[in-house]
């Protein structure tokens, strides 16, 4: 097997495919199962910036939100077609994120991260406030997408397809980006900014790839939430949600691609049980992710290697 | 000239009055920034929490002067629990993990504030009523000594970083910990103290601007971007330039708002933020370097 595709993952993900055929899944769990999967999606382009680059974006909720709005409004006016919707979102997000990415990237550490918040503020905004996009409430009641000429996107099955296709796409890219000889330049850049610069890479340009990358990805992730929930809010945009990307990441373990992805699945399932038992699961969540940063800063996947089991494989 | 005694002066003013008691918050994350490398996402629950924990004490004493001492008080007291518990065994990791920490810190505060106080809207009536005659317009007693009460405390915290041994020591630590830990002060110590005087200030200005605003749970998230802005404007861990800043942003808000509907006013500061950050790249008064 090439480096890309593994046994492993092909494993893996056989596994997901087989799970509606499973007793338990209910319409339920299928949609929860795709909440989750697209949170772990999410989270794992992030961890391409933030693990693997070094740059903590705050502001992965504006890419999402974008993409969502995208598709909704594509919907809405009537193009049904999910090709045309992640067409639209790509070219959305990419245009907002090369402004984004090349002003953030000009600085590094903290100024990065309060950029990014700041720009996807900016984008929030404009959202919740512009009535043409449904003000406050978003875009509400969008019809079900089609894949092709009489194959709608309705059942919960489809949806749930349609999202492990995805995750599976973004898994292979992810992976083609981490373990090329670009991905080794932007481990360099995380590991030592001035010595990749004295090597002669241009840094902000892979600083900006890398982010254009990891935005469009988080976008593309956006441009497939309405047609699961046939709605976009500008909720989807508010910086608490970038944060959840981010907790998401750390849950799984910096730098390692599959634990952001458990990582995603974790945090949805942890807020959908919690959120069920009692109204104050964002304590809940709040002290996970303080017990997390001071006991286990590795992850879940660093809780792997703690316990004395093998090794997991070094990522890139 | 009727326009500008009528509408310009008391916006203006309006500004001033904001800005100064924004400075109050922004001057503690700056300090906090500079000292620890961590920008602190709680920083606007603390301010919350002042404005909550002012509401309980007026409950107990109906006094706002008892709160305005108590309050900032227990908030600080709770700052240094958290800084010990929390962000101290992670002094030496990346600063990514403090702003991570913090933000988590962030949900539980304000959640737990949901939890004990409710979601709704409170407010804190005004210690000081009616208005005074100035300048052509009345103006508002309260605001007058919002204005007043926050220039007291920046100039207090100016003449503490610039006159007193702990002051000093501080300003220290932001340049180098280790060679002040090396010379036998107790850094640790220090950095607690710091901590629980900036959610103090954190706290003060949430008090002092709760009679003129409202106060719910989620207000600190609002107000912590603006601060974040202010920080970023002023230049990272510089204190003049997070007041300066403050004042200006204050200003341009209030301005703004005679122009233009409150929704723009937002996309407006933004837009200010980045172009000064075209122009200045570290902002007002940043040096290069400086905790890049």
């Amino acid at each position: 097997m090439s480096r890309v595709v593994t046994w492993r993952a092909l494993v893996a993900f056989g596994a997901l495919a087989a799970l509606p055929a499973l007793p338990l899944a209910s319409k339920y769990y299928l949609l929860l199962a795709f909440d989750a999967l697209l949170f772990g999606a999410i989270a794992m382009s992030l961890d391409l910036l933030i693990g693997y680059t070094g740059l903590v974006s705050f502001g992965h909720a504006a890419f999402y939100g974008l993409g969502a709005y995208a598709t909704a409004i594509l919907l809405e006016r009537g193009v049904l077609s999910v090709w045309a919707c992640l067409a639209g979102a790509f070219v959305v997000v990419s245009l907002y994120a090369a402004i984004v990415s090349y002003f953030a990237t000009a600085r590094r550490g903290i100024y990065f991260a309060l950029l990014t918040l700041v720009f996807a503020e900016v984008v929030y905004t404009f959202f919740r406030y512009t009535q043409t996009f449904g003000g406050s409430d978003g875009i509400q009641g969008l019809p079900d997408a089609v894949l092709w000429r009489g194959v709608p996107i309705d059942t919960p099955e489809r949806k749930y397809y349609l999202v492990l296709v995805y995750l599976a796409v973004a898994y292979a890219v992810c992976r083609v980006v981490v373990t090329s000889h670009f991905g080794r330049v932007l481990v360099a850049i995380r590991e030592n900014e001035d010595r990749a610069r004295f090597l002669g890479y241009s840094v902000q340009r892979y600083k900006m790839a890398a982010c254009m990358i990891s935005a469009l990805l988080t976008g593309l992730a956006g441009a497939i939430y309405p047609i699961r929930s046939a709605f976009a809010t500008p909720d989807l945009m508010l910086w608490t949600e970038s944060g959840e990307f981010i907790i998401s990441v750390m849950i799984g373990g910096l730098g390692t691609l599959v634990g952001p992805i458990l990582g995603g699945v974790f945090f949805t399932l942890l807020r959908d049980k919690v959120s069920s038992v009692v109204d104050w699961y964002f304590i809940v969540i709040g002290v996970v992710l303080v017990l997390i940063v001071l006991f286990m800063p590795k992850g879940l996947l660093g809780l792997r290697r703690l316990v004395g089991s093998r090794p997991w494989r070094q990522a890139a | 000239m009727d326009y500008l005694v009528a509408v310009l002066l008391p916006q203006l003013l309006h500004g001033l009055v904001f800005g100064a008691a924004l400075g109050l918050l922004a001057l503690g994350l700056t300090v906090i920034f500079g000292l620890l490398g961590v920008m602190n996402f709680a920083h606007g629950e603390l301010y919350m929490l002042g404005a909550y924990a002012g509401i309980a004490v007026i409950g107990l004493t109906h006094s706002f002067w008892v709160a305005m001492i108590l309050a900032p008080l227990s908030v600080a007291a709770l700052g240094a629990v958290t800084e010990i518990a929390t962000l101290r065994p992670i002094y030496r990791r990346e600063p990514l993990y403090g702003l991570i920490l913090t933000f988590g810190l962030a949900l539980v505060f304000r959640e737990g504030a949901r939890q004990i106080w409710g979601g709704d809207m409170r407010r804190i009536l005004p210690p000081v009523t009616g208005s005074t005659p100035l300048l052509g317009m009345t103006y508002p007693n309260y605001r007058l000594f919002l204005l007043g009460a926050s220039s007291v405390l920046l100039l207090a915290i100016w003449v503490f970083f610039t006159r007193t041994r702990a002051g000093v020591l501080v300003r220290a630590a932001v340049q180098d910990a280790e060679m002040l830990d090396g010379l036998g002060v107790n850094v640790p110590r220090l950095f607690t103290l710091t901590f629980a005087g900036s959610a103090a200030l954190a706290a003060l200005a949430g008090l002092l601007l709760a009679p003129v605003f409202t106060v719910y749970p989620q207000m600190g998230v609002e107000m912590i971007l603006l601060a974040f802005i202010v920080v970023i404007l002023g230049g990272m861990g510089s204190m003049g330039g997070s007041v300066v800043a403050a004042l200006v942003i204050g200003i341009a808000q209030s301005l703004f708002a005679l122009w233009m509907n409150p929704q723009r006013v937002a996309i407006a500061i933004f837009g200010i933020m980045i172009v000064v950050l075209i122009v200045r790249p570290r902002g007002f008064f940043g040096r290069e370097g400086v905790l890049e």
